[in-house]
Formats: C-alpha cells, sequence, structure tokens
C-alpha cells in the first residue's frame, strides 16, 4: 500500500511516563532470523509464498470494485468469495495465502477502530464476525490466512497516551513513543515506537497476540522505513521489525512476517534477519482505472530487481509485488506484458501472490497462473535469475539450476516487438544446447551458440537450455592494468569487491578507461563480460578498435561495494585489439575488469 | 522481357481505358479503371532471388510504428505497409489518389495560399485490413522471420508454431491490380481466424467485403476485400469475414477513388463507382490461385526491377550472417563497409520506385506510404527539391518507365496551374508578383496538390525547375514523343519568366543584366531578394532546354531566339569576395544559415550542368561552389545529404560524396535521422519525434549512381567519384545515361575493366575516364565494348 489516505492527526499534549530502561543491546544481541524465529515453529518461506492479496482490488478505480468508496473492497463476504475461488482454482497448483491487506480495522471513511489496548480491530461493517472468523473460514479451505498492520503506533490509537498496553502493568501508549511524538513510516501516519522503553516490545507482543490469536499465518508489516520513500533516524524501523520478529516467535505460532515497501537494500541484512520477505519496489498498483499498468509500474522490477538477486534465498526473499495478470481487461496489460510479468517474478523468485479477482480470470490468465514448469522454477531450488547482459530495452535473464540447464529468460521492454538473443556465451559455455520453451510446452531441439526469437512490444520468452558444449575460456583484463589508457578523471581506486582488490572509477563526463591490447585469434563479435560496480544504475559507451561505439545500461549493483558481471557484445579483429568504455556525457559504473573468450 | 512501351499518351489511353482493344499498352494503363485481362507468363519459371536482393528481419511491425517497420507494398497506385505480426497480420493500404481538399484558389490576406488539410488537402490513407489469427501471438511462435524480395516484390512471413511452419506471402500486383495475401503451411496447420476490411475517415461499413466514402472536395472512394481458403470454411460474418479449419487461404484487396488526371472534368471521373469497381477487381483476381497472381506480379515486377544490376563489392560473412536490421547498426558502429548491403540499399530505393510510382500519381513526400490521415506537410508535392529529388533516381537507376506519373502529374496540372496563375500570382498582396504588372505563362506554390491546387507560398522558380526535371528525362530517353508532350510545360514556364525578369544594372558596371524579381531562395534568409541565384540558374537552364526543344521539334523558332535573347542577358552569380562561397542572394554577405538544408545557389552544380569541375568552368567558381558545399557541413538529415553526396559526386570527391551516403545509413534510433528499420528515410522533426520523408531514399540512390556514372548530353564520364570502400571490384548494368545510352560498367581496383555502350536512340557521346576518353558513334540499338579506358 502506497498512499491511503490516512487522516492527519493533531498534535497533542505530551506525556511522559517514566520507565524502566530495556536492556540495551538484546536486540541486536539476537541470533539469526531464522534460528529466532523460536525452534518450534515449522520452517517459515522456504520458497516463494504464493496466494492473493487484496490491495490490487481496494485500489483500483476500475469500475463496480470499490462501490461504496476508495479501498472498500475489502470486506469479509469478498475476501471470503476470494478465498473460495483459490481454493477452487488456484490452490491445487500451490496458492495457499489469503492476504488481507490494508483498511480491516477502518470504517469506509477510513476512520480506524482500536480496541481499549490500542490495537487495531476489525471495523464491524467490513468484517461483522471479527477477524477470527474469517481466518477460519480460509483455514476451512485448507488455506493460510494473511493480515496486514503498518509501522509504529497509529495516532489515533494513541489517545492521549492513555490507553493500556494488554498484558503490560502500567504500561500506556505514552510509554512506549518518543516524548516529542515523533512520527514515522512511509505516511507519518503513526508515532515512532522508543524501543528503548520497556513497554513498547510489550505493545508489540500484544499486537502479535491478537494475530496469532485470531489464527493468522501472515503479517504484511507496511510503510516501513529506511525505506518506502523515507530515510533518517525518524523512519528507521529496524527496531519495529526485530520486535515484530520476537514477538512472533513468542506466540508460538509460526507466522510470516512480510516488510513493505521499497525497503532500503542498505539494510538488507536486516531485513533478511528479521522477515521473510522485503518488498524490494513501489506498489505495483497504478491506483487507476485498472489494476496496475505498464508502466505505472510493472516495467519498474526490471531496473530494481537485479541487485536485490542475491539477497534471497530460503528464508526470505524479493517481493516484486501483486502478480495481477489474471484478466487482461481489468489489469490493463497485453497479452505480452502479462506474460512478461508473470516470466519475472517467476525466474526473480519473487512470492507468486495475484491480486486479481479470482472470480473473473480469463483462459489466459489462468495458464498464466497455473503454468506448472513455471510454478515448479518459481518453486525449486535453482537461486534466482540475474541479468546477464546490460539493463537495455532487449535484455536477457538467466540462473543456473542444481540440474546444470539453465533458466533463460528474454525481454523485450521496448515499446514496438524486436528480436533478442540468447548467446550461450553469456552463459559461460559455448556450441550446442538444447532449448525447451517453457510457456509454449514445446522442445525447440539443438541451437547452436545462441537462440533469437522475436519479441512484441513488452514481450518476453521463457527457455530451458541443456548445454551440449564446452565451457567458454577467457583471457581476464583487469581494469586497474598499468598498461590500460584512462583519460579525464579515471583513475585507480580500491575496492575490497574487486579482482585484484582494485578498481577504475571517476568515470564521468568524459573519463574512459581503454584496454589497449585485448588479442583474439579470429575476428568476430565476442560477449565480453564486464565486471562493474555501481551504486545506481549508469550508462557507458562501448567500442573497438575507435570505432562507433554502443551505450548500455548498468543496472545498480545496489552499493558501491558489489561488484557484478554482464556481457556486451563487441566485434574484434583477428590480434590485438583496444576496447574503450567510455562515460561519454554522463555517469559509467566504476570498471573491476573484463573477460574476453578465447574464441568468438 | 518487357521491352519500354513506345511512349503512349496518357490522355489517349485514359479515354481508351475502358475498353479492351488497347491490350497493347496495358503496361501503362491507369490502374484503377476497369481493364483487359492481365498478360499471365506462360510457364514461367519459379525464380529464386539472390541473397543480395534479400532484405529480411527478426521481428514484426508494431502497429503503432508502422511507418519505421511496416514493410512497403505497391503496384505503383495501390499501396500498403504490412506489419507482419504472426497473430494480426495488418496492412494499412493507401490509393496515390487518395487525397482530402480540392483547387484550394482563395488566396490569404498575404496573397499566398492556404495550406489545410480540408483546403489544400492531405494524402490519406484508404483502409485498414487486418487478419486475426487467435493463438498465433508473437510470444506463442518461433523461429520468426520476414523477408522482402526487391526483385520479386514479395514480402514473406515465416515462423514455427506447435512444429508447423506457417508462411504468408503477399504483394501487390500491377497486372491484377491487387493486393494479395497468401497464407500456407507445411503441415497440419489450420488457419482459423477472421479478416476485417476498415476505412479509416469513418465510414459505414457497406458488408464486409466492401464499404465507399468520399469526402467534402467530391472525391469518391471505396475498397473490396474477399477470402478463399482450402479445407475449411471461409464465411461473412457481420462485418468480418470468418474462416476456420483452412489448410490454406487467400485474401485480395483492391480500392482506389474517382480521381481522373484532367483538369476539364475537375479531376474526377464521374462514371466510376469506386467500390464498385473495387469488388470486380477482387472478384477477378479470386478466379485464379494465389500461386498465378504470384508468378504475373513477380514477371511485371521483375521485369523493371531487372533493368539495373550492381556490385559494389563482396561483403563478408559476417555480414551476410546479420538481418538487415543489424547490419545496419553493425555498418553505423563498426565502420566497415557493408558493400551488398550498400548496393541493397540502393535496390531497395528502385522497389520503391516500381511500388510507388506507375500509372497514377507521382510519389510525394511519403511516396505512397503512411502510417495516418496527417502525415506532416499533407503527404504533398513539395516543388523546391523534394518532388525533384524524387525523380533524379529514375532515369539513373534504370526505373526510365517510373518517371511517366511525374509527367502525366504535370500535364494534368498545367490548366489549373496556369488558371490560377494567370488570376492570381499578381494579386497585389502577393509579395512576389511581378513588379513588371505583366503576367504569363505558368508557375506553382512551393506545395501542390493532385486537384490543380497550390498550398502554402508561391514559389515562382518552380515551373523552371519542374521544367528542367522533366527536360532531363528526355535528355536520358530522347524520346520524341515525351518531349512534345512536355513542351507546353516549357513555353509555358518560359512565358511566365518573360514576363517576369527585370532589367538592372550591376553595381560599378554597364552592361545591362535580367535579374529575378523578389523571392525567397528556399527556405532561408530574406523572404524579398532580387536576383536570388537559384531562380537565375533555373530560368538559364530552362531557357537553354527550351532553345533545345524547340530545335528537336522545329517549333516557335521565332519564339526560341527571344528566349534565347533573354538567357544571354541574364546574370549568373559571381563568388562572393567576403565568404568565398558562391553568392546565394547577390550579395557579399551570408545573409542565412550557414549549414542550411536546402542547396539552392548550387542548382547549377547538380542537378544543373553549368558549373562542371572541367576547363568549361572557371576555377574560381569551382572553389566558390566547393567552399559553400563545404560550409554546409555533412551531418544534415535525409534528403539535404543526399543532395549534398550529388554534389560532391559531380565534384568528384568520392570520400565526401560516400560519407553523407553512409550518414544516410546510420539507422535512426528515437526518431533520430537516417535510415528507420524498414530502410525508410527518418527526418528528425523534434528530438524524440521522427518522421518518414521518401526523398532521401531516392536521393541517396542517386547520389550512388551519380559516383559511378557522369553523364550529360555528348558526355560520359565512367567512375567519376568511385569511393575506396567499393574500389577493389563491382559492376554495374544497365544504367541509362543523358544522350539517349545504357552503359554496363565493370571495375577492378578502382579502374574500368569493361565499358559497354548500347545506343537506346543516341548517336555520339564521348566516353571518359579520368584523363582517358573515346568519342563513340553508334546507330540506334547498336552498342560498343570499351577495354581500354583505363589506361
Amino acid at each position: 500500500m502506497r498512499s491511503s489516505p490516512y487522516p492527519a492527526l493533531p498534535a497533542r499534549a505530551l506525556r511522559t511516563t517514566a520507565v524502566l530502561a530495556l536492556a540495551a543491546g538484546l536486540l541486536t544481541a539476537a541470533p539469526a532470523a531464522q534460528a529466532d524465529t523460536a525452534p518450534t515453529a515449522a520452517p517459515v518461506a522456504a520458497k516463494p509464498f504464493m496466494g492473493w492479496s487484496s490491495w490490487s482490488m481496494q485500489s483500483s478505480k476500475y469500475p463496480g470494485l470499490n462501490p461504496d468508496g476508495d479501498y472498500s473492497y475489502l470486506t469479509e463476504a469478498n475476501v471470503l468469495k476470494q478465498t473460495n475461488a483459490l481454493a477452487a482454482k488456484l490452490k491445487k497448483y500451490g496458492y495457499e495465502y489469503v492476504n488481507i491487506d490494508a483498511g480491516w480495522w477502518r470504517d469506509k471513511t477510513w476512520k480506524p477502530e482500536f480496541d481499549r489496548y490500542a490495537r487495531q480491530q476489525a471495523d464491524p461493517v467490513r468484517f461483522p464476525n471479527g477477524m477470527k472468523s474469517v481466518a477460519d473460514r480460509i483455514h476451512a479451505k485448507g488455506l493460510k490466512a494473511g493480515i496486514y498492520l503498518p509501522a509504529g503506533l497509529e495516532k489515533e490509537a494513541y489517545n492521549d497516551g492513555k490507553s493500556p498496553i494488554w498484558n503490560a502493568d502500567g504500561c500506556t501508549t505514552a510509554d512506549i513513543v518518543h516524548g516529542d511524538l515523533r512520527t514515522t513510516n512511509g505516511w507519518d501516519s503513526s508515532y515512532k515506537l522508543d524501543f528503548s522503553r520497556p513497554c513498547t516490545q510489550k505493545y508489540i507482543d500484544s499486537q502479535a497476540r491478537s494475530i496469532a490469536d485470531w489464527g493468522y499465518d501472515f503479517l504484511k508489516l507496511d510503510g516501513v522505513g529506511p525505506g518506502s520513500g523515507k530515510n533518517g533516524d525518524q523512519y528507521d524501523n529496524v527496531a519495529d521489525v526485530a520486535a515484530w520478529n520476537k514477538a512472533i516467535a513468542a506466540t508460538g505460532r509460526p507466522i510470516h512476517l512480510e516488510i513493505s515497501w521499497s525497503l532500503d537494500i542498505g539494510h538488507a541484512a536486516d531485513w533478511k534477519k528479521y522477515s521473510q520477505g522485503w518488498r524490494i519496489d513501489t506498489d505495483v498498483e497504478c491506483y487507476c482505472n485498472t489494476l496496475v499498468s505498464w508502466e505505472n509500474s510493472v516495467d519498474d522490477r526490471w531496473d530494481d530487481a537485479p541487485a536485490w538477486t542475491r539477497h534471497a534465498g530460503p528464508g526470505g526473499w524479493n517481493d516484486l509485488d501483486s502478480l495481477d495478470v489474471g484478466n487482461g481487461e481489468m489489469d490493463g496489460l497485453t497479452k505480452a506484458e502479462r506474460q512478461s510479468y508473470a516470466t519475472l517474478w517467476a525466474i526473480a523468485k519473487s512470492p507468486l501472490y495475484t491480486g486479481d479477482d479470482l472470480t473473473r480470470l480469463d483462459s489466459y490468465g489462468l495458464s498464466l497462473l497455473t503454468d506448472r514448469e513455471v510454478i515448479a522454477i518459481n518453486q525449486g531450488d535453482a537461486p534466482p535469475a540475474q541479468p546477464v547482459t546490460p539493463a537495455d530495452p532487449q535484455q536477457v535473464w538467466a540462473a543456473k539450476n542444481p540440474d546444470g540447464t539453465y533458466t533463460v529468460a528474454l525481454f523485450n521492454l521496448a515499446d514496438a516487438p524486436a528480436a533478442v538473443t540468447a548467446d550461450w556465451g553469456t552463459l559461460g559455455f559455448t556450441g550446442k544446447a538444447g532449448v525447451r520453451d517453457v510457456w509454449n510446452h514445446e522442445n525447440l531441439g539443438t541451437r547452436q551458440n545462441r537462440i533469437t526469437q522475436a519479441l512484441p512490444a513488452h514481450g518476453s520468452r521463457l527457455f530451458t537450455v541443456t548445454p551440449r558444449g564446452g565451457a567458454v575460456t577467457t583471457t581476464a583484463y583487469e581494469a586497474e592494468a598499468p598498461a590500460n589508457t584512462l583519460a579525464g578523471n579515471a583513475s585507480v581506486a580500491g575496492c575490497s569487491a574487486c579482482s585484484g582488490e582494485k578498481k577504475v572509477g571517476n568515470l564521468y563526463l568524459g573519463g574512459s578507461l581503454r584496454f589497449n591490447d585485448v588479442v583474439v585469434a579470429k575476428a568476430g563479435t565476442y560477449q565480453v563480460k564486464v565486471t562493474y560496480v555501481s551504486g545506481d544504475p549508469r550508462s557507458l559507451d562501448v567500442s573497438a578498435n575507435g570505432g562507433g561505439t554502443t551505450r548500455h545500461t548498468f543496472a545498480s549493483t545496489g552499493d558501491w561495494g558489489t561488484a557484478a558481471g554482464v556481457y556486451v557484445p563487441v566485434t574484434l579483429k583477428a590480434g590485438a585489439n583496444t576496447i574503450t568504455l567510455d562515460s561519454g556525457s554522463g555517469y559509467a559504473p566504476d570498471i573491476d575488469r573484463i573477460d574476453v573468450p578465447k574464441s568468438a | 522481357m518487357n521491352p519500354r512501351p513506345a511512349d503512349p499518351s496518357r490522355r489517349t489511353l485514359l479515354s481508351l481505358a475502358a475498353t479492351a482493344s488497347v491490350t497493347a499498352a496495358l503496361g501503362s494503363l491507369p490502374a484503377f479503371t476497369a481493364s483487359a485481362a492481365p498478360h499471365r507468363p506462360t510457364a514461367a519459371p519459379e525464380r529464386v532471388t539472390s541473397s543480395r536482393h534479400l532484405l529480411w528481419w527478426r521481428a514484426p511491425a508494431d502497429e503503432h510504428s508502422m511507418i519505421e517497420q511496416g514493410l512497403p507494398l505497391g503496384n505503383g497506385r495501390l499501396g500498403a505497409l504490412a506489419g507482419n505480426d504472426p497473430g494480426r497480420e495488418l496492412l494499412l493500404v493507401t490509393d496515390a489518389t487518395m487525397w482530402t481538399g480540392g483547387v484550394n484558389d482563395t488566396l490569404d490576406a498575404d496573397g499566398q495560399f492556404p495550406y489545410g488539410r480540408d483546403d489544400f488537402g492531405s494524402f490519406t490513407l484508404l483502409a485498414r485490413l487486418t487478419v486475426d489469427l487467435p493463438g498465433h501471438d508473437l510470444s506463442a511462435v518461433n523461429d520468426y522471420r520476414r523477408t522482402l524480395d526487391l526483385a520479386r516484390g514479395v514480402v514473406t512471413t515465416t515462423y514455427v508454431r506447435s512444429g508447423v511452419t506457417y508462411r504468408r506471402q503477399m504483394f501487390a500486383s500491377r497486372p491484377d491490380d491487387v493486393i494479395v495475401l497468401h497464407f500456407t503451411q507445411n503441415g497440419r496447420g489450420r488457419y482459423t481466424g477472421s479478416v476485417t476490411l476498415d476505412g479509416t475517415h469513418g465510414e459505414t461499413p457497406s458488408t464486409a467485403e466492401s464499404f465507399a466514402g468520399s469526402f467534402p472536395g467530391g472525391l469518391r472512394y471505396g475498397a473490396a476485400v474477399t477470402a478463399y481458403g482450402t479445407g475449411g470454411r471461409v464465411r461473412v460474418n457481420g462485418t468480418r469475414i470468418d474462416f476456420s479449419g483452412c489448410t490454406d487461404l487467400t485474401v485480395v484487396v483492391s480500392g482506389g477513388t474517382d480521381y481522373a488526371p484532367d483538369a476539364e472534368a475537375k479531376y474526377r471521373d464521374p462514371s466510376l463507382d469506386p467500390e464498385k469497381l473495387a469488388r470486380a477487381k477482387v472478384r477477378a483476381a479470386a478466379a485464379h490461385s494465389a500461386d498465378t497472381l504470384l508468378r504475373t506480379h513477380a514477371a511485371d515486377h521483375g521485369d523493371l526491377f531487372g533493368r539495373l544490376d550492381l556490385s559494389l563489392g563482396t561483403s563478408t560473412e559476417a555480414q551476410r550472417s546479420l538481418d538487415t536490421w543489424e547490419r545496419l547498426n553493425a555498418r553505423a558502429h563498426g565502420g566497415a563497409p557493408d558493400p551488398e548491403l550498400e548496393a541493397a540499399y540502393l535496390q531497395y530505393g528502385r522497389y520503391l520506385m516500381i511500388a510507388g510510382s506507375r500509372g497514377s500519381l507521382p510519389l510525394n513526400l511519403q511516396g505512397l506510404w503512411l502510417d495516418g490521415n496527417d502525415p506532416e506537410w499533407m503527404g504533398d508535392y513539395h516543388t523546391d527539391i523534394n518532388l525533384q529529388m524524387n525523380y533524379w533516381m529514375a532515369d539513373r537507376a534504370g526505373l526510365s518507365p517510373c518517371f511517366d506519373a511525374l509527367t502525366d502529374y504535370c500535364l494534368a496540372q498545367l490548366p489549373s496551374w496556369t488558371s490560377l496563375t494567370r488570376e492570381l500570382f499578381n494579386d497585389p498582396r502577393n509579395r512576389y508578383r511581378n513588379s513588371s504588372g505583366k503576367n504569363a505563362g505558368w508557375t506553382v506554390a512551393i506545395s501542390t496538390n493532385p486537384h490543380g491546387g497550390n498550398g502554402w507560398w508561391w514559389h515562382p522558380a518552380g515551373s523552371a525547375w519542374l521544367c528542367n526535371t522533366l527536360f532531363e528525362h528526355y535528355e536520358y530517353t530522347v524520346s520524341r514523343s515525351h518531349l512534345e508532350r512536355i513542351y507546353p510545360l516549357l513555353k509555358g514556364a518560359c512565358e511566365f519568366w518573360e514576363a517576369r525578369l527585370l532589367t538592372t544594372t550591376l553595381p560599378g558596371g554597364s552592361r545591362e543584366v535580367l535579374i529575378a524579381d523578389s523571392d525567397w531562395s528556399p527556405e532561408h534568409g530574406p523572404l524579398d531578394a532580387k536576383g536570388i541565384t537559384y531562380a537565375q540558374e533555373l530560368v538559364w537552364a530552362l531557357f537553354g532546354n527550351y532553345a533545345a526543344a524547340s530545335a528537336r521539334l522545329r517549333k516557335d523558332t521565332g519564339y526560341a531566339a527571344t528566349i534565347a535573347g533573354l538567357r544571354e542577358k541574364l546574370h549568373l552569380p559571381r563568388v562572393s569576395p567576403t565568404t568565398g562561397w558562391l553568392e546565394e542572394w547577390m550579395s557579399p554577405d551570408n545573409l542565412g544559415e550557414t549549414t542550411h538544408r536546402h542547396l539552392s545557389p548550387l542548382v547549377g552544380l547538380f542537378p544543373g550542368d553549368r558549373i562542371r569541375p572541367d576547363a568549361s568552368t572557371p576555377a574560381d567558381l569551382i572553389d566558390g561552389v566547393t567552399a559553400l558545399l563545404t560550409a554546409r557541413g555533412t551531418e544534415s538529415f535525409g534528403w539535404a545529404n543526399a543532395w549534398r553526396g550529388l554534389c560532391w559526386a559531380r565534384l568528384k570527391n568520392a570520400e565526401n560524396a560516400y560519407r553523407l551516403v553512409v550518414n544516410n545509413l546510420r539507422p535512426s534510433v528515437n526518431g533520430g535521422n537516417g535510415t528507420a528499420f524498414n530502410l525508410f528515410d527518418i527526418y528528425e522533426m523534434a528530438p524524440g519525434r521522427g518522421i518518414f520523408q521518401i526523398d532521401a531514399n531516392f536521393g541517396t540512390p542517386a547520389a550512388m549512381m551519380e559516383m559511378l556514372v557522369y553523364s550529360r548530353p555528348g558526355s560520359v564520364e565512367v567512375l567519376p567519384a568511385l569511393p575506396d570502400a567499393w574500389a577493389e571490384a563491382g559492376s554495374v548494368t544497365g544504367v541509362p545515361v543523358r544522350g539517349g545510352f545504357v552503359v554496363d560498367l565493370a571495375w577492378r581496383y578502382g579502374k574500368p575493366t569493361e565499358v559497354r555502350l548500347r545506343s537506346t536512340g543516341g548517336r555520339t557521346t564521348k566516353v571518359a575516364h579520368g584523363e582517358v576518353s573515346r568519342t563513340v558513334t553508334l546507330e540506334a540499338g547498336g552498342s560498343v565494348t570499351l577495354k581500354d579506358l583505363a589506361r
């Protein structure tokens, strides 16, 4: 949820109460997340979770979805309708979570309701039978139930600091926030919790207790920072997430903790430690007449996911947000866009939860959501795929599978059809390979060195590639080698993540790096691996032997201490060549090295 | 082979068009009329096209980027851009005469012409044809490929779906006057889907099979489609034609308007019912198998295409392995010449001319191809470079018959152009009116339409330039009948200029000279300048051409003497002592933009003959021309680069000329200047907004031909500007040259190894290479081979 209309709360008189300080360091001394979530609990998030979420339909202005005002779709009746549809159509493919998103404790004017302990309580119009009843009904279908809370103490729950905290003698809402009532979360809709005060964890414990008692299996904690469009101490909710982790463990109920949104990659270690999944981006929903749109903002994920790839794995996954591909008209996407959307989510090993109206899936949407081969890629043991080419309009992503095959996806993010080629060299081998067309359930036979397919605008293809050739052998050329020519402000710098522990940086506004003696035996186009470091997406002009340049965009590696490699095609002549990496008129990534195949 | 027909008079044929007795002249019939049975080749072998003449791509067009990605088809008047998406074939269908607007004869307050889509009019789409094949989505098929066979005029799309290879071929047939789409497959595949033919102007469909409409200007139009298949079912279902379970499917489309190239009839043929005629045409074609239709078309197209063959050298296997778009990118990025690609680019220009300029209106700013109904500058006829450039290639590249559309157009417009000139040119509000008060003959505005109308500003020198272009075609063909046809145009233009020239005395001199009245040198600098070089050069050439025409036809000898006298007194431009450039405005100062796109003051260098890098032209004039051309630069766009290339070829600077050719071959990215995916030339109007203008697709090949062969009556020079990139080995056959000959030429290491000259009516000419020359005299039809020109 990004833009829910939390009403502003007038500043209240501050009330301070002296309380015992929680032992400092308790939280930070806690062992790693999985160990911390109580050894008694069943393993959570061994695989990306699958299910349904209510927010896409709540947030859409699609005709008829929210007749009683914005976000009004969320009701017990609608949740149960979707539960039944999920159970009937998708459960057998692995979809199991039914996740109630924001607003279950708010009336149709978005006014929140709390119990006497400042805990969110069900709006009686939306959920006349309370939250436990819904969870029970979901469980009765053999499914799991998810619920939602924002980070911090919601302003409306503060109640002049007078509300007692459940099961915490003497604690009131005044005892869990900062004296200056500083706000927090992505919408400044809560007072920031002060975890140096002993009552504060009790409040989280009390919320967790409610959720566990109602029988929920999943919690989305939203508006978490750094992230959610905010940074700085005021919006640092790492302690909140840690407190939730602890509180959930204390309930004894395995509850998956998913945090949202646009989380700061600089805190990836914290998110991994305390949660089972983290939204890497803003909401996928468009808040428009459809559920989503390509530009706003499905397509952001291709740019933003690569930096996160290395952080995903059993226990915690990169959450790309809802997978709204089930009904083309309602989704607001072309068939090609829907396939690309499903492809990226699958290969990036994002949780697969759809936000579609499951009672109105069209046949193509159903086929996308229920493709067993694609689901197997998402749920299998292979690591998430990452780009093997620059972040250009035509790009290739790949992952090496435990059985030695590769999952390879071609994407055409351009607005017009284009041919896209996956060169086996970018996978590290050469020669022949067997190709299976995953979406079309066809074996395409053996392909030599590469596969090229025509992709529609915003389209994709998904292949399983079985190498039958040999490994590519390469020659490494370090950027910092003295034989290279640096121009402009380019300079050698230390880099612990780089080979040789050095890189060339300061490649901006005309700064360039030229490798002067790149020798190959035969003329041809070579897939040259460029290993680089870049804290943000940057571009580079690549040329050989002083010829025309090709500009490529390099995805962020997440920070300035992490290296990644992608392949760029470079046409070389037999014998000695120069290869130039030039910042041109912009800012280029730092370069660790290039690896040039010994044969094209 | 189909020898060029003997210049039948278009007007005669028009009146005979509906009769079946004119079979001998069928090749020149205006297409959208009832016509007799096409000539069908008997036992024509399936010709295999050389890979040199195959362009190919690995992606279809985007429905919203058809002008850059659609592949052009055309039968000379009926055209289409084809998208070739497997699941949804899309054809944007055009007819050259599909124009809104009218004669537009009410001047604006400034004495110039209105220039809007309603008054002046615009070239627009005729129809939109879609063939939907559910389940054949691009994402669901493999190994997609489409090719454009330049030699046979066929677009072929292939892809594999569930193990079956599907193939569709499409072509625009002139003999059958229809567009044909033929869907086949090689296995157990079946075609199930629907065909939809829609208008683009809000027409109410009559039936799924045809529609009709009309414009406020009175033009009526219509189009029709039919479909037939094997093994399945084809039936009309409401406003579409459904087909199911067909092992193959043929779709036939035709359409047109009631336009008639006849001023007296106000450019309409009231007896023609376009919808009915279109229905008759698709019905007639559908009586034949798709293979028969294809063979008939390929023979017709191939006869013209095969007239010129060109090799600029051999490309590498690596270059050949790339598709056309990759190859353009590789050419631009790698920098290595790709001689087969460069030759194919020239042949593509020839393909466009065969497809776009036969039997109807001439090629406009967009040729025959549109992706919407609001083309820039109305897709009109621009008379201050673009229309002329479209036809510079026709004779030079062996497509003289395609030139006739321009002649026919000018003749059909002449009565209207004349009356507009007489009635409106001397309007007191027109800043370009004749200050003498006299008014005679005809001229045009910068823009013209097919309704006899002008648009935008008056263009006094336009009549001279059009005439010079028409006369140059005479110089290539030495066709007396062509000369007879254009003679009234030439004479009327002379009369216009006789009335317009002013007598003046140059500063510091006493000699009286004639200069052009106030004018604008296209399209920069002062709006009202007298004696602009552009006009002086064009009129000087016009008067010379008129003298030659009068002499050949033995007509109006007295008037020819008068015109010759005027020519003697014409002021000719000098080199500025200030800039060192040939003057553009009878001023030593540079009054315009240094790198302006137009080369108006250089019309005497190209297409004119007055300025030549030989002993005939003073060295200081050559220096002034060279300096001006150098100052204009090499980084303009499409047609401007092509014109620069032509001028450098004339100055025998091979590398500069080649650089301009290569600059135009740069791939257009994000609307930038250069060559689009489909090889259409794109002009960047504003950052990110490129538009298609076809002139560079013809001007660039013209420059390439001019680099290989230079000619003027009585003089041929081979390889005047051969760049290093093409020098190693090459050949070209079937090159018409001025004076009435055709040249075949082979070279090795930059030197001609064999030059063959065949007379097509010419008698004597000099043939040169560098300093070596021979004089050749031939009978009509005779030929000679020269092997010693390199010595």
